[in-house]
C-alpha cells in the first residue's frame, strides 16, 4: 500500500511544497468524508451504498496571479505534483491585487451542533426501517397512493481542513442525515408524482411520518387538474415553493456578480428594493443549520449577514477578494462545492424571516389566488436579467378555500419585481435540505399563462 | 500518455480485474462489476476582462457493484493503486454480509469496439497559452459586436475520462472519452435593462474543433442574442401555434419523449409511455432516435458505463413506440434488449438509463414552407434548458431566441418565454416536420447525476401550445 499521510500532514506537506518556491503563497483545502445510502422501492431494498472521498485542492498566488489544482492522490508525490500544477496554472492567469489568503488562525466553535458523535451507531437495519416507515406513512394518507418512484436515505461524515502559508489553520467535523421519497398518486388514468425530503445534522432530525405525509399530500393535490385561463392573479407560495425562488435570488446578492455588473442590485445599497415585509438573512452560524460551518472555503469565520432589512438592501455576500474590491469586510461566504472546486461568493443558510401573519389567514387575504404546487425549469431562471418563465401546477383558491387543481400553466416575471410584490409573509418559516428557508408568501398580480 | 503525471497511474489489467471481482464475490452475490475511472480536467474562465481561473486536476477512483437477486450493493471511493481497489472490493463484499463459497467467474475477454469519435488533436498536447488566446479572442469579438455588450464570460473545459469496466460475465471494456466545451455568455445593457445571450460548442472531439473561426462564431452568436434580447418585446402569454427551428437544438425531444422512454420510469408503469410498445404515441410524422455512437457528438462514447457497446436505437418509428432506453438492471427486469444507455456521472454513482444523442429524424417538408404556413404564431430559433415530470408528462422548456410569426414570415423578437404542455398530446399534434436537422449540446440532470448529452431535430410545427410570458391586461 501507498504511504498514507493523515489529513493535517497532507495539508502541511502541500504548504511546505509551495514555500520551497520563492515568493509563492498557498492555501490548501482538504476534505475527507465517508457516507452510506439506501434506496427502497415499494417496500423492497433496491440498493445499499458505502462511499469514501478524500482529496486536496491547492490555490497558489505567484506574483499576484492565482492558480488552482486538485488531486485525489494524497501521497507525497501526488501532493508535490498538485502544487506544481497549481503554480503552472498561475503563470497564465491575470494579475489581481485584490486576491489574498486568510492570515489568522481560526477558532473552532463547539456550539454549532453540526457534528453527531453517534454517526456510526446507526446500522443498515435501522436505516431500512426508516425508509419503510416513510412509505408506510405515505400509504396511510390515502389509498390512491399506489406506488413509489423511490425512497432513499443518505448520511455522511467528514473532516474539512483549510490552511494557508500566511498562518491560517482551521479544521472541523460535520455530519449530515437525510431521507426522502417520491410517491405516485393514481386516480383512473391520472398519475401524479409528489416528493418530499428532510433531514439535518443528526439522525433524529429525520421524521419519517412527516416525510411520508408531505410527499403523499403533494402527489394527491395535483390529481384531476384542469386547464387555466391566461391571466394576472395573486399567487401563494408555500414555504417549499418559496424556498425555490429564494434560492434563485441568491445570485443577486453575490458581491462577485455585483462587481461584474451581473446583479440588478449593484449600486442599490441602502435603497428599498423589496417589500418592507421582507427581511432576508444569510446565517452562516445558525445552530444545527444544514449549511452551517465555523469558517468558509477560504478560512474566514462565518457570520450572520443581513441582506435585506425590511426591504432595504443591507449587504452583499463576500469572499476575501470581493470585500477588498468593495472596501467591505469578508462575510465568510466563500463557498466551495468540493476539494475540486475554487471558492466563490455564495450562500449558506439563506432565509426570509418569519412574518406575523398566520399562514392560513394569509391565504384568506386574497379574493382569488393560485397556490403553486410545483415549479418546472427553475434552473433556467436568469439571475442577470432577473427574468423567469417557469412551468407550473397549482390549486385555484377563492377567499382562501381550494376550488380545483390546475395544470399546464406558466408563471413569469422578474425576480426584483417579485420581491417588491410580496404582500404578506407567513409565520411558518421552514428550512429545506440545502439550508435555504422561507415562510409562506403571498405575491400580488403575477403573469400566469394557460389557455 | 505523455502528460498524465499528476496521479500515479495504474492500468487495470485483466488479471487484476479478475482478482478484484473474486474479492467482490467472496461473501456471496450473483454478479459483480468493477468500474474504474481516471478523470483529468482543465478549465479556464475568462471573466470581467481577465483570465480569472486556471484549474486542473485529476480524480481517480472506482465503484464496485455486487448483485444479490434484485438487491445491489455498491462501494465507491478514490483509489491510487490495485491494493486500494482490492480493499474497496472487500468493503463491497463486507456489505453483502453473507458467507458463501467463491463463485467461479468467467474468463475476462476484451469488448472490442472501434472508438466512434476521432480525436485528431489531443487537447493536452496544445499549449495552455493557445487555449488562453482563444478565450481572449472570444472576449474581444463579443465586446466588439456592439457597444452595449457590458460583460463577457468565456469558459473552456477539457475533460479526458479513461474508464475500465469489467464484470463476472467475462466482459472487459476500456474507453477514453475526450470532451471539450467552449461557452460564451454575454451581458448587454441599456436603460436599466440587462439581458444575456449564450452559445456553446463542443463534443467528444479533439482541439481541431476549437479553431479561431469556431470560437469567434460562438462569441458573435452569444453577443447577437444578448442584443436581440435587449431589443425584444417581453413574450406574450397564452396558447399559440409554434414553429421550432432546426437551429433551436433538441431540448424539446429530450424532455417530451427522451426521459419518458428511460426504462426506469417505465418499469412499474410510472411513465406516460409505459406499456405502450408497439402503440401509437406520436404523430406518424415523428421518428425518434437515440444514438450513442454518432461520431463527435457530446453524448457519444464507444461503450456505455457498463461496458455495453453504444448503438443507434430507433425509439419511435413513424409515431409507433419501438424501444426503451435500458441499462442492465432494467433490461433484465423488463426482459428488454440492452440499448447501450447505462450512464453514470462518475465512479461515485450507480449507472442509470440515460439518453446520449437524441433526435427527431428529418421529414420531407421544406423548412421555409413550415414558417409560411403560420398566419400568427411564434418562431423558436434557439431553445435553452428544459424539464419534464415523466409521470404526468408535464414539461417546460426555455426559449432563448424567439420571434413572432406574422403572415407567414418571421417578425419581431420576443424574450423571456417558456413553452409548456403535456408531452404525448404535443407529440401527437406535430403536423409538419422539416427536411433539415440541427444539433445542440447540453448537460442533463437526473437523480442528482449530470451526463453530457446532445440533441437534434428538424424544423417542426406544433399547432397549439402554451407559451409563458407576460400578461399585459389586469385581472379579469
Amino acid at each position: 500500500m501507498t504511504e498514507r499521510l493523515d489529513n493535517e500532514a497532507v495539508v502541511e506537506r502541500a504548504l511546505d511544497e509551495a514555500k520551497r518556491r520563492d515568493g509563492v503563497e498557498a492555501e490548501a483545502y482538504l476534505r475527507d468524508s465517508q457516507g452510506t445510502s439506501i434506496e427502497i422501492i415499494d417496500g423492497k431494498v433496491e440498493s445499499a451504498e458505502v462511499e469514501t472521498e478524500r482529496g486536496l485542492g491547492v490555490r497558489v498566488l505567484d506574483e499576484r496571479r492565482i492558480g488552482f489544482a486538485y488531486t485525489s492522490d494524497l501521497s507525497p508525490i501526488g501532493i508535490a505534483e498538485c502544487v506544481d500544477l497549481a503554480i503552472a496554472n498561475a503563470r497564465v492567469t491575470s494579475p489581481d491585487e485584490a486576491i489574498s489568503f486568510a492570515t489568522a488562525p481560526i477558532a473552532t466553535d463547539g456550539d454549532l451542533r453540526i457534528f453527531d458523535a453517534g454517526y456510526e451507531s446507526h446500522d443498515v437495519a435501522e436505516k431500512t426501517e426508516l425508509c419503510l416507515a416513510i412509505e408506510a406513512a405515505a400509504r396511510r394518507v390515502d389509498p390512491r397512493i399506489t406506488s413509489f418512484y423511490k425512497t432513499s436515505y443518505g448520511d455522511g461524515a467528514g473532516v474539512t481542513v483549510v490552511a494557508t502559508t500566511a498562518g491560517a489553520f482551521g479544521t472541523y467535523r460535520s455530519t449530515t442525515f437525510g431521507a426522502g421519497t417520491a410517491c405516485v398518486a393514481t386516480e383512473g388514468d391520472d398519475k401524479q408524482i409528489g416528493g418530499f425530503g428532510d433531514g439535518g445534522r443528526t439522525f433524529a432530525t429525520i421524521d419519517p411520518g412527516r416525510i411520508g405525509d408531505e410527499a403523499a399530500r403533494r402527489a394527491l393535490e395535483k390529481l384531476r387538474a384542469r386547464a387555466f385561463k391566461t391571466q394576472r392573479i395573486d399567487i401563494v407560495l408555500e414555504p417549499y415553493r418559496a424556498m425555490e425562488l429564494v434560492g434563485a435570488i441568491a445570485a443577486l446578492f453575490s458581491a462577485e456578480n455585483v462587481l461584474k455588473g451581473k446583479s440588478l442590485l449593484a449600486g442599490k445599497m441602502d435603497q428599498r428594493v423589496a417589500s418592507e415585509l421582507v427581511t432576508l438573512r444569510d446565517e452562516g452560524r445558525r445552530v444545527g443549520g444544514r449549511a452551517t460551518s465555523p469558517f468558509d472555503g477560504e478560512g474566514t469565520p462565518t457570520q450572520d449577514v443581513v441582506l435585506l432589512r425590511e426591504g432595504v438592501l443591507a449587504g452583499y455576500l463576500h469572499s476575501i477578494k470581493t470585500a477588498k474590491r468593495l472596501g467591505a469586510t469578508p462575510t465568510g461566504n466563500a463557498r466551495r462545492g468540493s476539494y475540486a472546486g475554487t471558492p466563490h461568493a455564495g450562500i449558506s443558510n439563506l432565509y426570509i424571516e418569519a412574518g406575523r401573519t398566520p399562514a392560513t389567514e394569509l391565504v384568506r387575504g386574497a379574493d382569488r389566488a393560485l397556490a403553486l404546487t410545483s415549479l418546472l425549469n427553475l434552473h433556467t431562471i436568469d439571475p442577470i436579467s432577473g427574468e423567469f418563465s417557469l412551468g407550473a401546477t397549482g390549486t385555484f383558491l377563492e377567499r382562501g378555500a381550494p376550488q380545483y387543481p390546475v395544470k399546464a400553466i406558466t408563471v413569469a416575471g422578474n425576480l426584483v419585481a417579485l420581491l417588491t410584490a410580496i404582500a404578506a409573509v407567513g409565520d411558518d418559516l421552514r428550512f429545506g435540505s440545502s439550508g435555504i428557508g422561507s415562510p409562506t408568501l403571498l405575491v400580488r398580480d403575477v403573469s400566469v399563462g394557460g389557455e | 500518455m505523455p502528460t498524465d503525471t499528476l496521479v500515479r497511474s495504474f492500468v487495470l489489467t485483466e488479471t487484476d480485474a479478475a482478482r478484484v471481482l473474486r474479492t467482490a464475490l467472496s461473501q456471496g452475490g450473483d454478479w459483480a462489476e468493477v468500474f474504474w475511472e481516471r478523470h483529468r480536467v482543465l478549465s479556464l474562465v475568462f471573466d470581467d476582462g481577465k483570465l480569472e481561473e486556471a484549474t486542473s486536476g485529476t480524480d481517480q477512483g472506482a465503484g464496485i457493484r455486487v448483485l444479490l437477486g434484485d438487491r445491489t450493493v455498491y462501494a465507491d471511493g478514490n483509489v491510487t493503486d490495485v491494493d486500494d481497489l482490492t480493499a474497496l472490493a472487500g468493503r463491497a463484499a463486507g456489505a453483502v454480509g453473507r458467507s458463501a463459497p467463491d463463485r467461479p467467474i468467467a474468463e475476462l475477454r476484451r469488448v472490442e469496439v472501434l472508438p466512434p469519435s476521432e480525436v485528431r488533436i489531443d487537447p493536452r498536447d496544445v499549449p495552455i497559452e493557445q487555449k488562453v488566446r482563444n478565450l481572449e479572442l472570444a472576449n474581444a469579438v463579443a465586446r466588439g459586436h456592439d457597444e452595449r455588450i457590458a460583460q463577457v464570460t468565456v469558459v473552456y473545459r477539457e475533460s479526458v475520462q479513461d474508464v475500465v469496466i469489467a464484470n463476472t460475465d467475462g466482459q472487459f471494456a476500456t474507453d477514453r472519452r475526450v470532451r471539450l466545451v467552449f461557452a460564451v455568455n454575454a451581458v448587454a445593457k441599456a436603460e436599466g435593462l440587462q439581458q444575456t445571450g449564450y452559445e456553446a460548442i463542443g463534443g467528444t472531439v479533439g482541439f481541431e474543433q476549437m479553431s479561431e473561426d469556431a470560437v469567434a462564431d460562438a462569441a458573435r452568436t452569444a453577443a447577437r442574442r444578448a442584443i436581440l434580447n435587449l431589443e425584444a418585446e417581453p413574450a406574450p402569454a397564452g396558447t399559440y401555434t409554434v414553429v421550432v427551428s432546426s437551429e433551436a437544438g433538441g431540448t424539446l425531444i429530450h424532455e417530451t419523449v427522451g426521459h419518458g422512454l428511460e426504462a426506469d420510469f417505465n418499469d412499474r408503469g410510472l411513465s406516460v409511455y409505459a406499456g405502450k410498445l408497439g402503440q401509437r404515441v406520436a404523430s406518424e410524422l415523428v421518428t425518434v432516435v437515440d444514438d450513442g455512437s454518432l461520431p463527435g457528438r457530446r453524448g457519444t462514447s464507444a461503450v456505455d458505463d457498463e461496458g455495453t457497446p453504444t448503438r443507434q436505437n430507433v425509439l419511435i418509428e413513424n409515431g409507433i413506440l419501438r424501444r426503451y432506453l435500458t441499462d442492465r438492471k432494467y433490461a433484465k427486469k423488463m426482459d428488454l434488449p440492452l440499448s447501450g444507455n447505462a450512464r453514470r456521472q462518475s465512479f461515485r454513482h450507480l449507472p442509470i438509463p440515460r439518453m446520449t444523442t437524441t433526435m427527431i429524424a428529418p421529414g420531407k417538408t421544406e423548412p421555409q414552407e413550415i414558417v409560411r404556413s403560420v398566419e400568427g404564431g411564434v418562431f423558436v430559433r434557439k431553445m435553452g434548458g428544459g424539464q419534464v415530470d415523466p409521470v404526468s408528462g408535464h414539461f417546460a422548456f426555455e426559449i432563448s431566441e424567439g420571434y413572432k410569426i406574422r403572415g407567414g414570415t418571421v417578425a419581431e423578437a420576443i424574450r423571456g418565454a417558456t413553452l409548456t404542455g403535456h408531452a404525448p398530446t404535443v407529440m401527437n399534434s406535430i403536423d409538419m416536420v422539416g427536411s433539415d436537422l440541427g444539433f445542440s449540446i447540453g448537460t442533463c440532470g437526473k437523480d442528482g447525476q449530470g451526463a453530457p448529452v446532445a440533441d437534434a431535430q428538424p424544423t417542426i410545427r406544433i399547432p397549439q401550445i402554451v407559451i409563458g410570458g407576460i400578461v399585459r391586461e389586469s385581472k379579469p
